[in-house]
């Protein structure tokens, strides 16, 4: 195939793919009251707007507090069980594996109400707790599948020459192990948080009045309204996700991770 | 490896523990729920009553249909896409394999939204036509299925081209020089050499993107509305608009069964090939 064949179909792939992002980037910085493009005429308005809103900035703190809690509870409880899954050899690893990924094959929306019905609703759970249970689990998969790739390339010798030089298992693991799988961790927080954060289907039937992630927010408020707003506010988002990738790319080599 | 279980099961509870209670548990009734036409008799009635319904019948093949398709067209596109970026230069690879997974860390909401942009009443596609004196008044174009055809593509594009790139960076460089130098043309040197060595990525990614599009809700729910429902924008209907949690279960329950026939149907495929 000769270059110029290459370029246009990675072109054209790529514009499918990128450009409509620049189109939103621009139609967020109208001057006008509508959403159009080309936009009549450039302004900040909109961005500006987004900080604004009320609402926004509720659900903002929520998808926040949402993403860095649920990304850490997961970690809290997949770094052991990853670990465990990894060096012990375990009877059942295989099961547990199944269990702990079970949240991502099943479709989210499912999910979703089958915790509003059998979980929040008898237990009259809150449904900030709800989302937070909910979200913790989603991410959970991640979590352990990460840890585990950067356990695997970590031998094991390593712990068990501690150990024998009169370290405890845990001083072991808290010296010897978690400072060598740290850019997994890191790798794992990241895509924890991403995914929590970009989160809809599970989160649909969990969102009461008032309660809502940001995600869910912007739909309902496309519904109502026909500004420029959403796609200033999908711009500020999407630079947020790019950004954060961005610096754990150079940091760390996320990808490697992923 | 260590030998003492009785700790790593300690160390693997939580986890396990936790998922099987608050995710396992509840998923597991709702779809039992689908068995339970009426509380507590067994029944496949819930199924029986949801087929019955025409709107059902076809919302169930359009999802059908659209996943299928969705999959099929970014097999197509993915191919060639992966076969040029394996063949790009290592320092240009690194960074167009970085701006096909960017679109994957950016929310859906915000990636199905531009469609908005584009398709609306006012958007490009519409100025086009109406500019060049194709229509007199704007065509609709969101709430079709072509729209939700276009924004699930869009979604999902990325996961079947990441899949085949890293099963084609498995061939070896000079193969497919080697079969064009011994005569076969393009087309052989795919269904011959290129397909035979990336089916399993092939599988992957077919799995990926079909049970992506048969699950996603945003892109139906934004591009399709209530005109074009798909099994996901159904189910949130059934249970928001008409309350009626058996048709709800019997959806979920086809979800599964589909998502998981899907990864038996692509592997069979897979190996009856070889």
């Amino acid at each position: 195939m000769s270059r110029l064949t290459i370029w246009l179909i990675l072109g054209t792939t790529l514009t499918f793919l990128i450009g409509p992002f620049l189109i939103v980037i621009f139609a967020g910085a109208s001057a006008g009251e509508t959403l159009t493009f080309p936009p009549q005429g450039l302004s900040l308005k909109w961005y500006a707007k987004v900080f604004t809103v009320e609402s926004f900035r509720d659900s903002f703190a929520l998808s926040m507090f949402l993403a860095i809690f649920g990304t850490l509870t997961a970690l809290l409880i997949g770094i052991p069980a990853a670990y465990a899954l990894n060096r012990y050899n375990l009877p059942g690893a295989e099961a547990i594996r199944t269990i702990v990924a079970a949240p991502i094959i099943v479709p989210g929306i499912i999910v979703g109400l089958a915790l509003l019905r059998y979980f929040v609703v008898p237990l009259d759970v809150t449904i900030t707790m709800a989302l937070f249970v909910t979200h913790t689990a989603l991410v959970l998969p991640y979590a352990v599948r990460v840890v585990s790739s950067s356990l695997n390339n970590l031998r094991a010798d390593m712990e068990e020459a501690a150990v024998i030089l009169g370290c405890t298992r845990f001083q072991a693991f808290v010296k010897v192990v978690l400072p060598n799988i740290r850019g997994g961790i890191l790798a794992a927080f990241i895509l924890g948080f991403v995914t929590s954060f970009n989160e809809v289907p599970a989160s649909l039937f969990l969102s009461g009045p008032g309660v809502r992630t940001l995600p869910i927010d912007m739909l309902s408020y496309m519904e109502i309204t026909f500004d420029p707003s959403v796609a200033a506010l999908s711009a500020l988002l999407a630079f947020m996700s790019v950004a954060i990738v961005f610096v754990a790319e150079r940091l760390l080599g996320f990808s490697r991770y992923v | 490896m260590f030998l003492n279980r009785s700790e790593g099961f300690a160390l693997a509870l939580p986890a396990a523990l936790f998922t099987f209670l608050v995710f396992l548990v509840p998923v597991g009734i709702l779809l039992s729920a689908a068995f339970q036409a009426e509380p507590g008799v067994w029944s496949l009635q819930g199924y029986v009553d949801f087929f019955s319904e025409s709107l059902n019948q076809s919302v169930f093949l359009r999802t059908l249909k659209l996943g299928i398709l969705v999959a099929g067209t970014s097999a197509v596109i993915g191919y060639a896409a992966a076969f040029c970026i394996v063949n790009l230069p290592a320092s240009s690879r690194g960074r167009i394999f970085g701006l096909v997974v960017l679109p994957l860390m950016i929310s859906p909401v915000a990636r199905t939204y531009a469609w908005i942009v584009i398709l609306g009443r006012t958007g490009i596609v519409n100025d086009v036509i109406v500019g060049l004196g194709l229509s007199e008044t704007p065509i609709r174009l969101l709430f079709t299925e072509t729209a939700v055809f276009i924004g699930l593509l869009q979604l999902f594009l990325p996961l079947m081209i990441i899949s085949l790139v890293s099963a084609m960076e498995n061939i070896p460089r000079d193969v497919v020089p080697a079969a064009r130098v011994l005569g076969a043309s393009w087309f052989q040197v795919f269904f011959r050499v290129i397909l035979p060595l990336t089916k399993e990525g092939l599988v992957i990614g077919g799995t990926l993107v079909f049970t992506g599009a048969l699950t996603a809700y945003i892109t139906p729910a934004i591009l399709g509305g209530s005109k074009v429902l798909m099994l996901e924008t159904l189910l949130y209907q059934k249970v928001n608009v008409s309350n009626d949690f058996v048709s709800a279960s019997v959806i979920a329950m086809i979800l599964i069964v589909m998502c998981f026939s899907a990864n038996l149907v692509l592997k069979r495929i897979a190996s009856v090939r070889s």
